[in-house]
C-alpha cells in the first residue's frame, strides 16, 4: 500500500478521476437511456464509442488533413477543428445507434421474442463491428494528432490544470445539463420519459414507438460520440478493441448510479472515476478492477439499484 | 439443399470455428504439398502480434513458392487469441492434422504451454517467434517443451538483465520505477528485470495492458522521484504510457523489453514523447535486415510498410521449416531430426543452431536500440 503518493498528488488524482469519469458519464448515458425505454442493456454500446473514436481521427486527418506530425493548431483553426471532430463523431454514432436499433432489436420486438434475444442481437452487431475495424485497420492502433497543444491553466494544490482535462469536465458539464433539460422539459423527453414508465400507455397517449427509441438510440449514440471525440483528444490513440474496457467501466458507472437514472449515471461517474485514480495509486493498478468491482458488489447489496436507483424517479429515462 | 447436407454443413462450420483452424488456401490436396501450421492470436486484443508475425511467414513462403520447388508448402492457421484457454483447444486439432508437419508458433507463451500435451503426444516439431518465458526451455521445469519445442528468439533470462543494464546506462544515482503489463510475457520480464537492480527500484506497478488512462501511475513516478522507467509490455500501451509521463511533467529515461520494439511505438507516441526511449529485444526490425527489394515485395504482399514486431524471427522461424523442407523432409519425424541437427541462417546471416532443449546455441543476442528523430535506430548489443 502506497499512502505515500497522497502527500503530493492528493488533487492531482482527484481532478484526473473527475475528468476521467465525465467520459464514463458519457458514455454510461449511451446505456442508461437505452434502458430506461427498452429495459434491456445495449451491448453494442462500447463498440459505438470504438466507432466514434475512429470517426474523430477521420475528421481530424481524413477530412480535415491533420497530418499526424503536424503542428498544434490555433485560434479559429484549433476551435472550427476541434467542434467539427466533435459534432462529426456525434452525429456517426447517433446515426449508428439507430442501426444497432433497427438491426438488433427492432424486429425482435415486433415479433415480441424474447429480450435475452435482443441481448445477443446486440452482442453479434457489437461482434461485427469489433472485427470489422479490427481488419479494417490490420489490428494497428491509429494516432490522432496532438492539435490541442496541451498548455496549462496553473497548478493548484499540486492538480495541473490542464486545457484537455478542463475542457472535458467543463465539455461533460455542459453536454449532461443540456441533456438533463431536453429530456425533462422538452415534449421529446417527455415522450422518453412516458415510454420508460410504461410503452402500453404511452402508445394509447399516441406517442409513436418506433420514433420514441429510436431517438432513444440516437441521443446515447450522441453523448457516445462526445465521450468518443474526448478520449481521443486525450489519449490522442485508439484502436479496435478500445471500446471495451471503456465500455465496461460505463456499463458499471451506470449500474452503480442505478441504470436507467440520468443523474445516476452522472454520480456513478465521478464515483468511478476518482475511486479508480486512488485504487490505483494506493494499491496499485493490479487492484483497481479488484477494488472497484468489489465496491460495486457492496453497493449492490445495500442498494440493489444502484446509488440513486428510485432517488430521482423524476428524472428517469 | 437437402436438411441432413445442411446439418452437416453447420456441424463442420461450427468444428472449424470451435478449434479455430482455417486453411490459407485451397485445401485441394496435391501430391507434393505439405503443411506448417501457424498458432498466434489472430483475432481478440492481442491480434496485433499475430497478424504481424503472419506477415513474416506468408512473406517467406511466397519467396519460397515463387521459386517453384519441388515441394510446394501452404500455411494453416491457427488462432489462439495468445490465451491458454483458448490455446489448449486449438492445439487438438492442429495436432490431428497429420498433414501438417511443423508449426510456426505459438506467439505467446502462456498459450505455448497450453498448446505443449497436445503436440507432444503427436510429436508435432514447434518453433515459437516470440514466446520468451524461461520455463519452456528449462530442463528443471515441471512443464517444458522438450523434445518438440524450439525458439528463435533470447529468452527472458538474457533480456531482463540486458533491459535493466541498457535503462540506467549512463544515468548519475539511477532511481527505477518498474511498470509491467500484467501478462505472461511483461510480468516474466519483469521478473527477470528486477533481480539485478533491486536495490534501485523505487516502485513497482502492474497496469493491465490496454488500460487507457496511466495518471495515477505518473503521478505515482513523479512521487517516487525516479528517473528511470522500465516498462514491461507491449507498443500500443507503452505509447500511451510514454505520452502520459512526458504530458505530466516526466523527463527521465523511458526503457523498454522487445515487446515495444515496433516503429508504431514512436508513431504513436507522437513527436517527441518517444524520443530517446531505450529499447531491447532478441528480434531486429525487419526493416534493417531485409534488401530494399524484400521490403518492396514485402508491402506489395502485406500492404504494411513498417513491418511490426517479431517479423524477422517469424521470417526466420518460418525459413528454417522451408529448409528442412528444401532437403526433402515431408513428415514430423524427420522435421523433427532436421530441426535438431540442423545448422541454419537467419536473415541477418546469423547461425542458428538449437540446443537440446530448445534455445539457439550460444544465446540469440539482445540489441540495444533507441528512438532517434522518431526513429527506432539499432545501437550495440545491449
Amino acid at each position: 500500500m502506497n499512502l505515500q503518493v497522497l502527500e503530493s498528488q492528493f488533487w492531482s488524482l482527484c481532478l484526473q478521476g473527475i475528468a476521467l469519469g465525465f467520459i464514463y458519464v458519457l458514455i454510461s448515458l449511451g446505456y442508461t437511456m437505452v434502458y430506461g425505454v427498452l429495459r434491456l442493456i445495449n451491448f453494442a454500446n462500447s463498440e459505438v464509442f470504438m466507432v466514434g473514436t475512429f470517426a474523430t481521427v477521420v475528421a481530424q486527418v481524413g477530412i480535415l488533413q491533420n497530418q499526424t506530425d503536424s503542428q498544434s493548431l490555433h485560434g479559429f483553426r484549433l476551435i472550427y477543428t476541434l467542434v467539427f471532430a466533435l459534432l462529426f463523431s456525434m452525429l456517426i454514432c447517433g446515426f449508428l445507434g439507430i442501426l444497432v436499433e433497427l438491426v438488433a432489436y427492432r424486429r425482435l420486438r415486433a415479433l415480441g421474442t424474447n429480450r435475452l434475444a435482443s441481448l445477443i442481437s446486440a452482442i453479434a452487431v457489437s461482434i461485427v463491428l469489433l472485427e470489422t475495424t479490427r481488419i479494417v485497420t490490420f489490428s494497428r492502433p491509429q494516432t490522432s494528432p496532438r492539435l490541442l497543444d496541451k498548455w496549462s491553466f496553473g497548478e493548484v494544490a499540486g492538480a495541473n490544470f490542464r486545457i484537455d482535462t478542463v475542457m472535458v469536465i467543463v465539455s461533460g458539464i455542459i453536454i449532461f445539463f443540456t441533456l438533463d433539460r431536453f429530456v425533462t422539459k422538452t415534449r421529446l423527453g417527455k415522450a422518453i420519459r412516458a415510454v420508460s414508465m410504461s410503452e402500453e400507455i404511452s402508445k394509447l397517449m399516441g406517442i409513436n414507438l418506433n420514433r420514441v427509441v429510436s431517438l432513444t438510440f440516437f441521443i446515447g449514440g450522441l453523448t457516445t460520440g462526445a465521450a468518443a471525440f474526448f478520449y481521443t483528444t486525450v489519449y490522442e490513440t485508439t484502436q479496435f478493441n478500445v471500446g471495451f474496457n471503456l465500455g465496461l467501466a460505463a456499463f458499471t458507472t451506470a449500474v452503480l448510479g442505478g441504470i436507467g437514472n440520468l443523474r445516476g449515471a452522472f454520480y456513478g461517474g465521478m464515483f468511478l472515476g476518482v475511486l479508480e485514480q486512488f485504487a490505483s495509486a494506493i494499491l496499485g493498478s493490479q487492484w483497481k478492477s479488484v477494488t472497484v468491482f468489489t465496491v460495486l458488489v457492496l453497493v449492490l447489496l445495500l442498494k440493489p439499484n444502484g446509488i440513486f436507483g428510485e432517488a430521482v424517479q423524476q428524472t428517469r429515462t | 439443399m437437402n436438411k441432413k447436407i445442411q446439418r452437416s454443413l453447420a456441424v463442420v462450420s461450427a468444428a472449424a470455428l470451435v478449434f479455430g483452424v482455417s486453411a490459407v488456401t485451397s485445401a485441394t490436396a496435391a501430391p507434393k504439398t505439405v503443411y506448417l501450421a501457424f498458432q498466434a492470436p489472430l483475432t481478440g486484443s492481442n491480434a496485433l502480434t499475430g497478424q504481424d508475425e503472419l506477415t513474416g511467414a506468408k512473406f517467406a513462403l511466397s519467396e519460397y513458392n515463387a521459386t517453384n520447388p519441388a515441394i510446394k508448402v501452404e500455411l494453416v492457421l491457427a488462432d489462439d487469441q495468445g490465451l491458454a484457454e483458448v490455446a489448449a483447444v486449438v492445439a487438438p486439432g492442429i495436432a490431428a492434422n497429420k498433414k501438417i508437419i511443423g508449426l510456426i508458433g505459438p506467439a505467446f507463451s502462456g498459450a505455448t504451454q497450453a498448446s505443449l500435451p497436445a503436440y507432444k503426444a503427436t510429436g508435432l516439431p514447434m518453433i515459437s517467434m516470440s514466446a520468451t518465458r524461461v520455463s519452456l526451455t528449462d530442463k528443471k521445469a515441471p512443464v517444458n517443451g522438450f523434445p518438440i519445442f524450439k525458439r528463435v528468439v533470447a529468452n527472458d533470462k538474457f533480456q531482463g538483465p540486458a533491459l535493466a543494464r541498457y535503462a540506467i546506462k549512463g544515468v548519475t544515482s539511477p532511481a527505477v520505477y518498474l511498470v509491467d503489463d500484467k501478462t505472461a510475457y511483461g510480468k516474466g520480464l519483469a521478473d527477470y528485470t528486477a533481480p539485478s537492480i533491486k536495490s534501485l527500484i523505487k516502485g513497482t506497478d502492474s497496469v493491465p495492458e490496454n488500460t487507457s488512462d496511466y495518471t495515477s501511475v505518473v503521478a505515482k513516478v513523479k512521487a517516487s522521484g525516479a528517473n528511470v522507467v522500465i516498462y514491461c509490455g507491449y507498443a500500443p500501451d507503452a505509447a500511451k504510457f510514454v505520452k502520459a509521463l512526458r504530458d505530466g511533467g516526466y523527463t527521465g529515461i523511458f526503457a523498454a523489453g522487445d515487446g515495444v520494439l515496433k516503429q508504431t511505438f514512436p508513431n504513436n507516441a507522437g513527436n517527441t514523447a518517444a524520443e530517446g526511449a531505450r529499447l531491447t529485444a532478441a528480434d531486429v526490425p525487419f526493416e534493417d535486415v531485409a534488401t530494399p527489394a524484400q521490403m518492396v515485395a514485402y508491402t506489395k504482399l502485406t500492404g504494411i510498410k513498417i513491418p511490426g514486431t517479431y517479423v524477422t524471427s517469424t521470417y526466420n522461424a518460418t525459413n528454417i521449416y522451408l529448409a528442412c523442407i528444401k532437403q526433402g523432409v515431408i513428415t514430423r519425424p524427420g522435421m523433427q531430426n532436421c530441426l535438431t541437427a540442423g545448422s541454419f541462417k537467419g536473415i541477418a546471416g546469423d547461425t542458428i543452431k538449437f540446443d537440446r532443449y530448445g534455445d539457439i546455441i550460444g544465446g540469440a543476442a539482445v540489441g540495444a536500440f533507441t528512438v532517434k528523430a522518431g526513429r527506432i535506430t539499432y545501437v550495440a548489443v545491449a
